[in-house]
């Protein structure tokens, strides 16, 4: 089902002054519930504005947002209440840490939202063992973790908000491959958990290839390309022609074609091509 | 929101008042400043007009960014004018006399004479140091004007040091406020209802993760630094020297002539007919 859905939206920054800038043109996207869409691009493409626009703290210039069939734009529209439900974690969210105690960073949206105590305490647990967290890290001040452990702290405390779409814009930035694997992956298993929407902005195809069902590539403001991995990964030239990457492995099956061993390139995990390697390895065997 | 905010209203160009050396510009804004305090007579307040709108002419910057950049002055004007108009009490009889409420002549006069004071202080002054210097040639200035001070080990580099790096950081630290607003009100965080202290301690998501990112920033570039072998001010070059000239000496002349201007109006002021006194 549709949650979030964009109708040709533009986005103008300093709108009739000399530093206009133009960050998104006609985008026209859905977010749909039980999916997780990957949002792709380079630096300064548009999607960190795009995602703003996702939870109202931002407003299109022009074109609609709507949440569950309701544009937010209209008069009375309940923001408070759509940013309980669209939860949105910042780039490097573990600047954003106050409280004296993990355990009250984590509850402070649970707490806006007017929850009773023990479901806030409920919530919490639940959203720490997601993100990898220990229950004795609860009574630590945030300040004393580890930036990986901050990071952790800071998205569990959106998804403590149990919202129906969770955007997160570069969860894994500037972890190291373990911090990395962990983050994605305890949000992967949220998902599949709860089968809300869940975004996932990234600039790495790698990681996109692996944690999303749907893909949307950005580039210079507007939607390049959508669809599900098999179908963006597959036009690797289209997406090279704009200077974005495809994972790894796809650069290698392609490279395995030109090399005239007749593998399929549309793969874009390892686990796929080892299988798509052997299936031919095999078949040469037996022949 | 907060991206409205001017701050160093630097306005970059390559005007007559953007060639000359930031030390003539402080010197003469400062001459300046005395000069409009001196004007007492109509005729004075004439000139003082005049050599404002000389000045902002000769910076390049157009009218709209100065009367915009004294947008903020609105308050303050409106309470100097009101409170001129209703409480100055003239020699003359009063215009209006109604209950409690009596105008005289003077009163309105004073009030105009007052709000021009002002908008001319604040446009002239700006349009000779911050529109048209950028802060760092403006530290720079002030550094040079005061490093005679040196001789009785007044930190002059250091302090001017810090001025700049403090100038530079405001963007910076405006940006990081509106980014953590953004991320607190993502969170279900309302920094717009409520009462006063509600509101007050509603800032304290924004203002801790803030400090923290401030003093972090602070460290980090002490370390950059010193990283760079900086290590105070003696012996220190600059990329850019700046040196005294034929511009700055206009300059100079030229505002010792509207003081001069300002101070003989009030003198002769009985010379001029009696309206204009």
């Amino acid at each position: 089902m549709t949650k979030l859905k964009l109708v040709d939206v533009n986005y103008t920054y300093s709108e009739g002054t000399p530093f206009r800038k133009d960050a998104l043109r006609n985008i026209n996207i859905e977010i749909e519930d039980n999916c997780i869409t990957g949002l792709i691009g380079h630096t300064g493409c548009g999607k960190s504005t795009l995602v703003q626009l996702l939870n109202g703290l931002l407003f299109p210039t022009s074109g609609e947002v709507m949440f569950d069939g309701n544009n937010i734009k209209e008069k009375g529209y309940d923001l408070k209440t759509l940013r309980h439900k669209v939860g949105l974690v910042f780039q490097y969210p573990e600047y954003q840490l106050f409280e004296d105690t993990v355990y009250d960073d984590i509850a402070f949206g649970p707490k806006n939202m007017g929850l009773p105590k023990d479901e806030i305490d409920r919530r919490i647990k639940e959203a720490a063992l997601f993100v990898g967290l220990e229950e004795r890290y609860f009574e630590v001040s945030p300040f004393d973790l580890s930036g990986g452990q901050k990071r952790r702290v800071a998205i569990a405390g959106i998804m403590a908000m149990d919202p129906d779409v969770l955007i997160l814009d570069e969860p894994a930035a500037g972890l190291d491959p373990i911090g990395r694997e962990e983050i994605l992956g305890g949000i992967y298993s949220y998902q599949r958990k709860r089968k809300n929407a869940v975004v996932i902005v990234s600039h790495s195809m790698e990681d996109m290839a692996r944690y999303s069902d749907k893909l949307i590539v950005m580039n210079d403001g507007e939607v390049f390309m959508q669809g599900n991995c098999r179908e963006v990964f597959s036009e690797t030239d289209k997406l090279l022609s704009v200077g974005l990457d495809v994972p790894q492995i796809t650069k290698f099956m392609r490279a395995l074609k030109s090399k005239g061993i007749d593998v399929r390139t549309d793969i874009f995990t390892v686990d796929e091509a080892k299988a798509e390697i052997l299936s031919k390895m095999g078949g040469c065997g037996n022949a | 929101m907060l991206k409205d905010i001017t701050l160093g209203q630097f306005f970059p160009g390559k005007s007559f008042l953007h060639k000359i050396d930031p030390r003539t510009k402080i010197i003469s804004a400062l001459l300046y400043i005395v000069a409009v305090f001196l004007c007492d007579s109509i005729m004075s307040f004439i000139i003082l007009l005049v050599a404002t709108l000389i000045l902002i002419a000769m910076s390049g910057v157009p009218i709209k960014i100065i009367v915009k950049g004294l947008k903020p002055l609105i308050f303050i004007l409106a309470f100097t004018t009101i409170y001129n108009v209703f409480f100055y009490k003239g020699d003359t009889p009063p215009l209006v006399h109604w209950k409690f409420i009596t105008i005289y002549a003077e009163g309105l006069v004073f009030a105009v004479i007052m709000a021009l004071r002002i908008i001319c202080l604040l446009a002239g002054s700006s349009v000779l140091m911050t529109y048209t210097t950028s802060p760092i040639m403006l530290t720079d200035g002030i550094e040079r004007l005061l490093s005679p001070l040196n001789k009785i080990k007044a930190p002059v580099h250091e302090f001017a040091m810090m001025m700049s790096i403090a100038l530079r950081f405001i963007p910076t630290l405006v940006e990081e406020t509106d980014k953590i607003m953004s991320a607190q009100k993502a969170r279900g965080a309302d920094f717009n209802s409520g009462g006063l202290i509600k509101r007050a301690r509603a800032l304290i998501p924004v203002l801790v993760p803030l400090f923290i990112s401030a003093f972090r920033r602070a460290s980090d570039l002490a370390v950059a630094m010193e990283c760079r072998c900086y290590r105070g001010g003696s012996g220190r070059t600059r990329m850019t020297k700046t040196r005294f000239g034929a511009r700055d000496a206009f300059l100079f002349i030229a505002i010792l002539l509207l003081g001069t201007a300002i101070v003989l109006s009030n003198i002769y002021s009985y010379y001029f007919p009696i309206w204009l006194t």
